[in-house]
Formats: structure tokens, sequence, C-alpha cells
């Protein structure tokens, strides 16, 4: 693919722009899914694309090349010239990283038997089961493998190639309609793989959940399992982007070197982590992906970067472009040093919550929001699970959730699925005095 | 392209499918977003592709290239079936499609003011209209993000049993967030949407800029006198767009037959409606919901859902009884019916599953002042920003940005964040008089895995609750 991106790099030059960058991607991407204990759909994806990002004189252009045949390369450059030109100017945009760069092999990224991968039905039986074996009577997820291939040409001499696979499952599991849990695994290689530890996660809180009480209104202490704290902390790849915090959308506005969690809290983008599914060896500009710390002791140190943000606040970019708008690649919270068990012992009356979905915001730059548990939620009373409850909603604010974390555990989990879609690392998370809201009539 | 698609049908029959269908889609339009006056660039979008899919000993498959060649759209075919064959392994019933008629037919969208005939910058023109509005109503707003979006999806589909489907359809949006700053105080209209399919002039006849000057002022307002709302059992008159969010939430999505058979149980959710609901009450005489993809230039519009099938309105509850589910051919064969259109797929690269398309409240025969002139003590919510739903439709929460007292009948003050969160049983069955003037909102609504966020109108009539706890 480097011969079509030096091809469009050359004629957008000829033509008369001057920032470029060209990503160009090969994909093969695989999907099972299943309902009911059987396959309700398998699919592959193939893709082939050349995404374009062009400057003239500070006005921004872009697009995505489906054909990659000379004539539509050159038809699609002198349309976005044409775009540009009529433009005003982005007064604040300040160009694209300069290379060249030096890449390192990231240690799991990339597995030959994931692409060699003829069938793998096989780990879909493979969770069901474990989740039936658990006690569960339905089970419904998802898997998929993923090949990717990435080639960035840039105009200020990147040249940059990265490969990767990845293979995860999200097992959902019920034992009655009403008495659900849920468990993820997404690892780089295969022989991390462990579907089964998903079905059993998903089993189990599946049967702790049957019959289920109603849940009270009032303020508790809550330890939410690492697939509830990651969905939180899924918004925080949003909220700590620069572009959010200009474009108003996140809580973190104003607030560079002041105190917005507590103070144990050390929070990470980490872009080059090892079996990570959101690591990548370099960002849209072809900087190499790098550990960023946005949350240090419970300050804010950064919000996270590309090039043409970072010189505008004169300071460096945080490899997280993004050449519109900056992202995470994995957000990491450092785990702290409870055991599950001391965790729950901290609780004297509280409630556990096992997974949130349908996140949303009343006010992004007050940071009020509420979210909704599903799957098996529990009230703990002295630092056991007493009972199963349900129809409760977590009402509160996202920065007064993170002052008011008071234990974190020592193990860390990687979560990934369709609510979590930025990749997190997080242990399960003790937060203090928690507004819990229930329907009224 | 049209032999390419056809191909892809012809092949999967050959290699063995019972039933095979394809879809070629090219989207092609622009992306302009503005933030805080400048312009963040103009993205051009050109996605072209085809998606197979099939059905071989009961097992579905499903691929899809973007490489428009015979030999990779064979390659396509090749992997759907063997997806299939596999997958039709690990299955206790096998799945078959309800009988359809369908029929060869070509149908466009037609646009007074054709996007395609102006530049970037003269759309980036409207966005300027709202920087306008908004920077010189004196407020301070001193976040703007502002976006415009159109494409034309050109579709062609063809299935085995007699469907050649092929539309062209242009769709048109504006989008923007606003923080105001006042008084130390900060509120926000986040993502507020105009959009249609068709062309420009429904954007300027629907004046977005305006609705933001009016959105900003209300904001201001809400922050200079804005109070508490009252507390406890009170009266609640609920807009069209406040209405719409919840017709969607808590009678659309229930109402999806995949849901309710748990195929969307990882990852959307399921229902609490089950199979032999239908027939059930669920809401008062006055709540009737028609969900209706034929509504000319609405956000949702289609003529034919993505397995062919010609659309029609449907009637979700009729005076307050369940009277039909969404479905697609999978589960209306289960359900021993007919399909009633509502597979729809965002791009070539999804497959087709149970959709809304423009949802909305029927209007009744109260006008506005009617509905709330014996209202001794209640919240008039005219727009939402926060609100959520439980996976299985059943307690939901919606929480007022512009909202105002309603005190012996009349408006009074706007009052800050009230919260209704309220059972969908509890939510319809406390709606004792409904508007009789409709509008519609746009929305995208997600569902699917991978997601597939697809565009939704929501709305209709206003509606009165009377005696709904109100919480602040």
């Amino acid at each position: 693919m480097f011969d079509v991106n030096e091809l469009i790099l050359k004629k957008a030059e000829e033509i008369g722009f001057g920032d470029v960058v060209v990503l160009s991607y090969g994909t093969q991407r695989r999907q099972v899914r299943f309902a009911n204990n059987e396959i309700t759909v398998a699919k592959n994806w193939h893709y082939q694309k050349s995404a374009i990002f062009a400057e003239y004189e500070k006005r921004l252009v872009s697009t995505e090349l489906t054909a990659l045949d000379e004539k539509t390369i050159e038809e699609t450059l002198k349309m976005l010239f044409k775009t540009a030109k009529a433009m005003e100017p982005k007064k604040d945009y300040y160009g694209i990283a300069e290379g060249p760069f030096e890449y390192k092999d990231i240690p799991e990224t990339f597995d030959k038997g994931i692409v060699e991968l003829d069938e793998p039905n096989e780990y879909v039986e493979r969770a069901i089961n474990s989740a039936l074996e658990e006690g569960a009577k339905r089970v419904a997820g998802v898997l998929y493998t993923d090949y990717n291939k990435l080639y960035l040409t840039t105009s200020n001499n990147v040249e940059a190639f990265d490969e990767g696979t990845g293979i995860e499952i999200s097992v959902r599991a019920f034992v009655d309609e009403l008495s659900s849990g849920h468990g993820t695994n997404s690892v780089r290689v295969l022989k991390k793989f462990d579907p089964e530890s998903a079905g059993r996660k998903a089993g189990e809180i599946a049967k702790l959940a049957a019959n289920p009480e109603e849940g009270k209104a009032g303020r508790y202490d809550v330890i939410f399992d690492p697939l509830a704290f990651a969905n939180l902390l899924s918004y925080m790849s949003f909220m700590a982007s620069a572009f959010a915090v200009e474009a108003g959308f996140s809580f973190l506005v104003g607030k560079l070197g002041q105190k917005v969690a507590s103070e144990d809290i050390v929070l990470k983008d980490v872009g080059n982590m090892p079996n990570a599914y959101g690591t990548r060896k370099f960002d849209d500009e072809g900087v190499p992906t790098q550990e960023t710390t946005i949350i240090e002791n419970g300050v804010l140190k950064t919000y996270l970067l590309n090039t043409s943000l970072a010189r505008k606040y004169n300071t460096k970019t945080t490899a997280n472009a993004g050449l519109t708008m900056p992202r995470a690649w994995n957000i990491y919270l450092e785990a702290g040093d409870y055991s599950k068990e001391e965790l729950f012992n901290e609780v004297r009356r509280g409630i556990y919550i096992t997974n949130v979905w349908y996140t949303r915001f009343q006010n992004y730059v007050a940071g009020d929001f509420s979210t909704i548990p599903r799957d098996g939620a529990f009230l703990i009373e002295n630092g056991e699970i007493a009972k199963p409850i349900r129809n409760i909603r977590v009402s509160d604010n996202f920065q007064r959730i993170l002052e008011s974390i008071a234990a974190l555990g020592k193990e860390l989990y990687h979560i990934h699925w369709w609510e979590v879609r930025t990749p997190v690392f997080t242990p399960y998370v003790l937060v203090k005095d928690v507004g819990i809201t229930k329907a009224t009539k | 392209m049209h032999e390419l698609v056809e191909f892809a049908v012809e092949k999967a029959l050959e290699l063995g499918a019972e039933y095979a269908e394809a879809r070629f889609e090219e989207h092609s339009g622009v992306n302009i977003v503005m933030k805080n006056g400048n312009p963040e660039g103009v993205g051009i979008r050109a996605d072209r592709g085809i998606g197979v899919r099939v059905l071989v000993n009961g097992g579905m498959g499903f691929a899809s290239t973007n490489i428009l060649t015979k030999e990779s759209v064979s390659e396509a075919v090749k992997k759907a079936i063997k997806l299939a064959k596999a997958a039709s392994k690990v299955r206790n019933i096998p799945i078959k499609f309800s009988e359809e008629r369908f029929h060869e037919v070509y149908y466009e969208v037609r646009m007074k003011k054709d996007f395609r005939d102006y530049s970037g910058e003269e759309k980036m023109e409207y966005l300027r209209l709202i920087e306008e509005e908004v920077l010189n109503s004196g407020i301070k707003v001193p976040m703007r993000f502002l976006s415009y979006q159109d494409w034309i999806a050109h579709k062609y589909f063809v299935n085995n049993e007699g469907a050649k489907v092929e539309s062209v359809i242009p769709r048109v949006s504006i989008t923007y967030n606003l923080v105001v700053f006042e008084e130390g105080q900060v509120e926000q209209a986040p993502f507020v949407q105009t959009a249609f399919t068709g062309g420009l002039e429904l954007i300027e006849r629907a004046e977005p800029w305006k609705r933001a000057l009016n959105d900003v002022k209300a904001l201001q307002r809400l922050i200079k006198e804005g109070k508490k709302p009252p507390e406890g059992k009170v009266d609640v008159v609920i807009s069209p767009e406040v209405a719409g969010i919840a017709v969607h939430e808590s009678v659309g999505h229930p109402y999806e037959a995949d849901r309710i058979f748990g195929r969307e149980a990882a990852q959307a959710g399921e229902s609490f409606v089950k199979p032999d609901m239908l027939g059930e009450r669920i809401g008062s005489e006055a709540v009737t919901v028609i969900e209706d993809p034929t509504i000319p230039n609405s956000w949702g519009f289609y003529l034919y859902d993505d397995e062919g099938v010609k659309a029609r309105p449907r009637y979700l509850i009729k005076e307050g009884i369940i009277t039909e589910f969404l479905m697609n051919r999978e589960y209306a064969y289960y359900l021993d019916t007919n399909s009633n259109a509502a597979a729809r797929a965002i791009n070539y690269d999804r497959e087709p599953i149970v959709r809304m398309a423009n949802t909305y409240l029927a209007p009744g025969d109260y006008s506005f002042e009617e509905l709330i002139e014996d209202v001794k003590l209640g919240v008039y919510m005219v727009s939402f920003n926060e609100w959520n739903i439980d996976d299985r439709r059943y307690q939901q929460r919606y929480i007022g940005r512009e909202a105002y007292l309603i005190e012996n009948g009349e408006i009074k003050h706007p009052v800050r964040r009230p919260i209704l969160e309220i059972t969908t049983k509890g939510l319809w069955s406390s709606v004792d008089a409904v508007g009789k003037d409709v509008e519609f909102y746009p929305g995208t609504c997600g569902k699917g895995e991978p997601g597939q966020g697809v565009p939704v109108w929501m709305g209709g009539a206003s509606a009165r609750l009377r005696d709904v706890v109100l919480r602040r």
C-alpha cells in the first residue's frame, strides 16, 4: 500500500497542498453473534481504504478513498483542493509532527495464529458451555477476530507500518428474564484468549442475581465491578481530549493543575501497552505512541493532544492524533492494594454493581450524569452480598465520583466491548456515597 | 454495479444458499465542523461496497467488501456461505424467513435545492448564521460546536425471491452544542439536531439558527430566573420533543421483535414485552403510538426496507392497547405473520436488523391551552438533556433542559432540571390528554453489534401526565 500512499502524497503536493497525511489500511474482521445458546449470524468484513488529510494555508480537508486507481486519486485531490481554496482558514491550526521517528515493536500485538484461524465457533461453544455450567439457562454474546494493517505516509517525513491482531468475546448469561450476568475477554494473541473466563463470570453473576428485589433510592457506598467502572472511564477517553474540552463536552474544562479525583488516583492513557486492544505503534501523524499520565495523585496533568493542539497550548503532543480530534488508545487506572475480599469488607451497607449502560449527561461541563446498572446488582451488608436488587440508577456527578474513590482493587482487568469502545484497564473500585435513584411510578 | 449485485446472488445460490441477498450502497457527501468560530475542516464522504447475506442449512452468514471486482465479491460470497454453514451447526432451530411479495422498483427523494450544487464554503454559511445569532444575542456562549452534514445514499438491493429495489435518498442535517456561562453558572444545549431527507430548502425553512438563539435565551433565563421545580405528585405536560424520546425509548424499542425473542440480548438488550402481550393494555385510551417510515422528508424515511419489503405505517399502541411489533422477515416467520418492513442496515457492511424509522405519539384533540388550563400545580417540560432507560425498556428518566412551572393553569417561571423517573406502564397510564399539533425531532438510534446508528425521527403531540412523581 505504500506505493498508493506515495502516489497520493506526490499528487497532493503537486496540486499545492501543504501538510498531507495518508493513512491506508487493510482490515479483515470476523464476527460470530450468538443468543439463546445458538449462533444467530456469522460475519466477515474486508476493507481496503486510504484516508487522506490535507492542508492548504490552514484550510483543512479530509476524505477516505475506497477506489485506489490513479484517476480516482487525481480527481479526488482536485476536488479536495477546490474545496480547501474556497474555505476560510482554521486560525488555530499549527501543523503536523515532523518525522522521521523510530518505532519499537510492541510485544503481544500480532499473532499469526489469529490471522490463520479458520473457524472460531469452537470458542463460542466453550464460552456458552462454561456459562451453562455455572447455572445459566440462556447465553448470548459476540466473538470478534481482527487483523489490521496500517500504512502511514506524511509530507513531514513519516513512513510507518503496523500490523495487529486481536480476538475477543463478550458473553451475557441469563438464569431468567430478570437475572443476568456479563463477562468479557479481549486479547491480542491467541494463547492468552480465555473465552471460558467470560462465560464463567457471566454465569456466576446471573446465578447470584436470581430473584432480585426492588432496590431503594439513597446514597450508598458502591463497589463497581471492572465492567461497570470501565464504562465510566471510557468517557474519560473523550472528555480528556483537548478537542472535547474546547467544544464544551468535558467536565475537565479549565481544570488543568487542579484536583479532580481522590488523592490515590493515577489515570493514564497508554498507547504502547502490550496485549491491549487499543494499542498502536504510532498515532495518525506518525508520532510513536506513549504512556501519558492524565491524572496524577488526583490532579489533572494534561489533556490528550495532537501536534497542532500541543503547539496551540505551548506544550508537546501526547501522541493521541486524531488529526481533528485527539483520542485515547487505552485508558488505564492504576491498581490499588485491596484484594476483592478486602474491598467488600470495607462496606457495611452498600451496593455491588456488576455492569452499567446508557451513561448520559445532563451537563457535560458540570459533569452531571446518570447511568443504569444492568445484569446483577447486589446489596452488600457487612462485607457480604446480602441479596440481588434491580431497577436502580446511578445518578451523580463525574468528578464527585472520581473524588470519592475510597479504595482500589489490586488486580487490573482489560475491558473492551460494545459499551466500552476505548479499551479500559481498571480494578474493582469502591466509591463512597454514590447517588442511587429509581423509578417512582 | 447492477450486474455485480445480481452476480453475488446467483453465485450464492450456485454455492448452495437457500436464501441470498446482496446490497450495494454508495454514500457520498460532506461533513463540516466549526468550533468556537473556527472552521475545523471539511470532510468528503465517499464510501461504497457490497454486502451479501445468505441462509445455508438454517444458518445465517454475512460478508462485505469495498473492493468492487467480481473476484472480491465472489470471495465475499464464498465467505458468507462458509460462515452460514458453520453457524448452522450451532443452531437448535434453523432460521427461516416469512413469505413476502417483492417488487422491482426504483424510487428517489428529490431535492429542490440540491446540495451537490453548493460548495463547502456555501454550506458553512449555515453554521455562520448560527454563530451570528448566538454571538449577537449578547449572551455569553464561550463554547460552540457546530456541524453540518449531507450525504446521498444510493442503494441497490436484490434477493433470490424477486426483489430488485433501487433507491437514492439524500439526507441533510445540522447539529450544535452550545454552552452558556452566565453569573458563574453553566448550562448547555448539547447535540441539538435539525435533519431531513431532502435538500437544503428544508434546512432553510426550519431555520436552526433561530432555534439556536431560542436555546441560548432559554438557558440564560434558566440561569437568571430558574427556580427549583415542585417535588412529589404533580401533573407534567410533555412537549412533542419529550413525548418523542419517550415513545422511542419505551414504545419503539421494546416492540422490536429481535429484542422480544432475545437476539439482541447481546448487546442492546431484551424487552419487558413478550409475544403474548399483543392485545394487552399498556397505557390509557388517550395513547396511540405510530411508527411510520413513509413520512415524506422525514429523517427516518424509506419506502422499502433492507430486506426489500414495502413499508407502511405500524400502529404499535392503539388507544392504549399493544397492537403490533416491529418485525423483519425472520421474526415475522416465528410470529406466523408478514414482515412490517422494519429491517434496516446503515451501510453495505452491516446486516439488516429490526429498527424504528419515525415514531410518534398520535395527536388527540386538545389545544395547548386546554392541556394546561386545569393543571393546578405542575411542570411543562419543553426539552430534555439527560435521558436513559434500562435494557428491558421499563424504567426510564428524562431531565428537563427548558421547563416551566404551571400554576393554576398558567405557565410561570423556568424550573431547573425537573426529573421524571418513571416506569413505562406508569408513564403511558398517566396520560389523560393529548394535544392536536404534531412535531418531529431527529436523532440517531443506536442498536446492533457492531453498532448501527440509524437516522430516526421522534415526536408527536404534547401530552398531559396526571399525578406523576417529579424529583429535583
